[in-house]
């Protein structure tokens, strides 16, 4: 474990997660989970973890990896059990997908908007400050429509910004039938099983709260030194990888209450909150929820910008509600009722609780540090507004943009 | 909640006021080199610290220590691990530089005190006086007793005499948050805070008891210290004491307006107004955007939504939008949950100006902020308010005064119609001197803190 970790530490040093421009790699990530009992005292062995939040196909971004990252690949998970002897790309391939774990649910803050375009879009930004710097004396005497027409110019004469012509695409036809199919599904599906919630809901109310009675939250400070620990490795761009670890509490009802949460969260993130903002927060990139472990465990992970100080006040001034859904189910979780009362709104015991969960990122990288998710939706205004025609008011908005 | 009723007798008189009364104060940080004498300089201090509840009179003084402090006093390890994280860390341990922007060549290694160079800093001492001769006199007073117990100055920071106007020549001291309990009820505007935002052992903003040590009960066996009113049976040391931020911050006067001019030689007080905020008469921009109106000049019942969402008045970026967003940011700017959200990062700033002479070079200010949870408090305005090059939107710029600069947070844009004024490369006019992390103490926890018994 301790040459793992130190591996680890060097791949971190060079930045050993980044993959060429242009990519369709948003974060990608490896973390140790350390050893662990579950509620029984069964031992749960280490494990290593490697996420990454990509465009396109999964299955892609592992034979990328496979082929690109075998250096990375031998030298990390090369240390876990069963990694096979022959090391070539299809047997990395094989293992990497043999041993994938699906996301129980997941949020993308703009879905559909892929990391290259991210890029290309933040350039294009920078490229049109410049121009404003440049000329500011000359536009300022310009009414606004004509200042989007000299910006307009001079974008088309940047061969390196041609794609900001036309207008992000839209996802295809094919990705937006489906999902609109299953936005409509799902509650139908719910609106046939009215009858069966009537019946079970109470009684599975009733349950809870019996449990929440029940249920011993923790009530330690994390210790110092872990803390030191995880801030060392925050606040170095203007977004911060997170990661925690939870055990369910014991008995079906926890279990079966954390599945059926998951599956809303899923249903929303793809539906409700999928352009700017979970539940109001609108400073997380991409956040997922994976059951480990037989449903014994979950991880949470996400990227977030600022500082973990502010991301825990947002959660708590914001989604108090919503948290205590996500993760009350989890040991030890400040005292709930009715699953998504009081909980995180004992400030203190949250922010205890999460600190007290939270793992150390080993090795993170993001293939925009500087940006913030209100940054690229404004990136993502300016171009969308830079290709249109705009009438004077129009222009005066757009230009509150830059 | 059991709370107890708040005791003006126990808690210092900082909490209350900034001692306005009294123009003349010297800040004496203190090394302890014996724990007997230390204890036995604090017990003299004890007997001699202002609370809340005294009169008017010619002197105030306050005490506050730092952890190493306690350390020196031979407080048990047990005791202080119950202190917040970022008091026990410490202001200059390099990961609170690092969250605090005190780096390069703020980091606290160039500091005058309060670095690992400089003596320890152990105990301040707040003198303050009606006039110098009355400063003077408490002063030397204290410091020969100090003396006799073989407590060292580590660094004495004087202070000028007081006024409403900071070094670089803007109003000052103008927006203090409204706290039940401790505001005069004349003053302020707005929503008053509850009390254990700043003081500890009250209700916080969440309606819940600020985490703060609780001794079992074996650790007071003099009972000098009010049982936890939680029932925990231990003794509360915390009750009554909140914790205080002093940075030594100084100003670059002559910088400031150098810079000023040559960006806006014919439009000096504008521009730099737009910098701050307020005109130097403190009218907030907000209000006045085009002209100085000093009717306004104490004016601290606005918000920035409905008139500047764009910053088209008050730029986005400006100093004071930074350090009191007020309705400016999510959720929902403009409502009162922006205020409320806003309400949970603020500070009683109870600083002084330093160097009174403009032609020196060294003047600036002793920042003094008091406030129940440092991380989401000083921290928080710091780090996500003054210095984040992302505040409400932004991309590459700091505050343009008191920000720590770095290559991505030098700019400053100005919103305007048609389009903004972009301004680059910003000089720093603030460097940080020196500053550590104390935490007042209520009167009966220094009377703790000076006692055999801690030991």
């Amino acid at each position: 474990m301790t040459a793992l970790a130190a591996q680890l530490q060097e791949l971190s040093a060079v930045d050993g997660l980044s993959f060429p421009q242009p990519t369709d790699v948003h974060f990608a990530r490896l973390v140790i989970l350390p050893e662990a009992t579950d509620l029984s005292g069964q031992p749960i062995p280490a494990h290593l973890v490697y996420m990454a939040d990509v465009d396109g196909s999964e299955y892609n971004h592992l034979r990328q990896l496979a082929q690109h990252k075998a250096d990375v690949l031998d030298s990390t998970f090369g240390r876990c059990q069963d990694y096979p002897q022959q090391r070539d790309d299809a047997n990395r391939y094989r293992w990497l997908t043999t041993h994938r774990l699906p996301n129980d649910a997941a949020y993308v803050n703009t879905v559909g908007r892929g990391a290259s375009q991210i890029c290309d879009e933040a350039r294009l930004r920078d490229e049109i400050e410049q121009f404003l710097d440049n000329h500011h004396n000359d536009l300022a005497k310009l009414a606004a429509a004509d200042i989007h027409q000299a910006i307009w110019e001079h974008v088309l004469g940047c061969p390196d910004l041609a794609f900001a012509q036309r207008p992000a695409p839209p996802p295809p036809l094919s990705w937006r039938i489906r999902e609109a199919v299953h936005m409509v599904v799902v509650p139908v599906v719910l609106i046939l099983l009215i009858p069966v919630g009537i019946v079970t809901l109470p009684l599975w109310a009733i349950l809870l709260r019996a449990h929440e009675r029940r249920d011993v939250p923790e009530t330690q400070r994390p210790d110092p030194s872990q803390v030191l620990a995880l801030r060392e490795q925050e606040d170095e761009a203007a977004h911060n990888p997170f990661a925690a670890i939870g055990v369910v509490k014991a008995g079906w009802l926890r279990r079966l209450t954390t599945i059926a949460v998951l599956r809303a969260i899923s249903y929303a993130a793809r539906h409700v909150f999928n352009h700017g903002s979970l539940a109001g927060v609108t400073t997380i990139h991409f956040a997922r929820w994976i059951f480990m472990d037989d449903f014994r465990r979950v991880v949470f992970a996400s990227n977030y910008d600022g500082s973990l100080e502010s991301y825990m006040d947002d959660f708590i001034d914001k989604v108090a509600w919503g948290l205590n859904a996500a993760f009350s189910n989890g040991q030890g979780y400040p005292e709930t009722r009715w699953l998504v009362l009081d909980g995180a709104h004992d400030e203190q015991a949250f922010k205890n609780y999460l600190r007290r969960h939270q793992l150390l990122v080993q090795v993170w990288h993001s293939a925009y540090p500087g940006l913030t998710a209100i940054n690229i939706e404004n990136n993502a205004a300016i171009r969308l507004g830079l290709s249109s025609q705009l009438d004077e008011r129009a222009a005066a908005k757009w230009l509150a943009l830059l | 909640m059991n709370a107890p009723v708040l005791d003006a007798s126990d808690i210092q008189g900082l909490l209350r006021t900034g001692y306005g009364t009294l123009p003349h104060a010297r800040f004496t940080v203190y090394s302890i080199t014996t724990a007997a004498g230390g204890r036995q300089f604090l017990a003299w201090l004890a007997d001699r610290t202002t609370p809340a509840s005294a009169r008017k009179a010619a002197t105030a003084t306050q005490v506050a220590l730092t952890l190493d402090g306690m350390r020196a006093l031979a407080v048990p390890e047990a005791v202080l691990s119950d202190f917040s994280l970022e008091f026990t860390t410490g202001m200059s341990a390099v990961s609170r530089s690092r969250f605090l922007g005190d780096i390069g060549d703020q980091d606290p290694s160039t500091w005058r005190w309060g670095g690992p160079a400089q003596p320890a800093a152990h105990l301040l001492v707040m003198a303050y006086g009606v006039d110098p001769a009355t400063l003077n006199t408490l002063c030397s007073q204290i410091d020969q007793v100090a003396t006799a117990n073989a407590v060292d100055v580590a660094t004495r920071l004087d202070t000028a005499t007081l006024s409403d106007h900071e070094p670089f020549g803007f109003r000052d001291g103008i927006s203090q948050p409204n706290v039940t309990g401790l505001s005069p009820s004349a003053t302020p505007a707005g929503t008053p805070l509850t009390t254990g935002e700043f003081v500890l052992g009250y209700p916080n903003a969440y309606g819940k008891l600020a985490p703060r040590p609780i001794l079992s009960a074996e650790l007071d066996p003099g009972h000098i210290l009010p049982l936890d009113a939680q029932g925990s049976g231990g003794a509360d040391l915390g009750l009554n004491g909140s914790y205080l931020v002093l940075r030594t911050l100084r100003q670059d006067v002559d910088g400031f307006w150098a810079y000023v001019k040559s960006i806006a030689p014919d439009r000096e007080i504008d521009f730099a107004a737009r910098l701050v905020g307020r005109w130097p008469s403190g009218a907030p921009l907000v209000l006045t955007p085009d002209l100085d109106q000093g009717q306004l000049g104490t004016s601290n019942d606005f918000g920035y939504h409905d008139l500047d969402p764009a910053g088209l008045r008050c730029p986005i970026g400006a100093h004071i939008r930074r350090a009191n967003p007020r309705d400016s940011l999510d959720p929902n700017p403009g409502s009162s949950e922006s205020v409320a959200t806003t309400n949970r990062h603020r500070l009683l700033r109870r600083g002084r100006k330093y160097g009174a002479d403009a032609a020196s070079s060294e003047r600036g200010l002793h920042f003094v902020a008091l406030n129940a949870d440092l991380s989401r408090q000083f921290e928080f305005v710091q780090h996500s308010w003054l210095n984040s090059p992302k505040f409400d939107g932004l991309y590459d710029e700091g505050d343009p005064i008191a920000g720590a600069r770095t290559a991505e947070s030098a700019n400053f844009t100005a919103q305007d119609l048609p389009i903004r004024s972009r301004y680059h490369d910003l000089p720093s006019f603030v460097s940080v001197r020196g500053g550590a992390y104390f935490f007042l103490p209520g009167l009966r926890a220094v009377r703790y803190f000076a006692g055999e018994q801690s030991s």
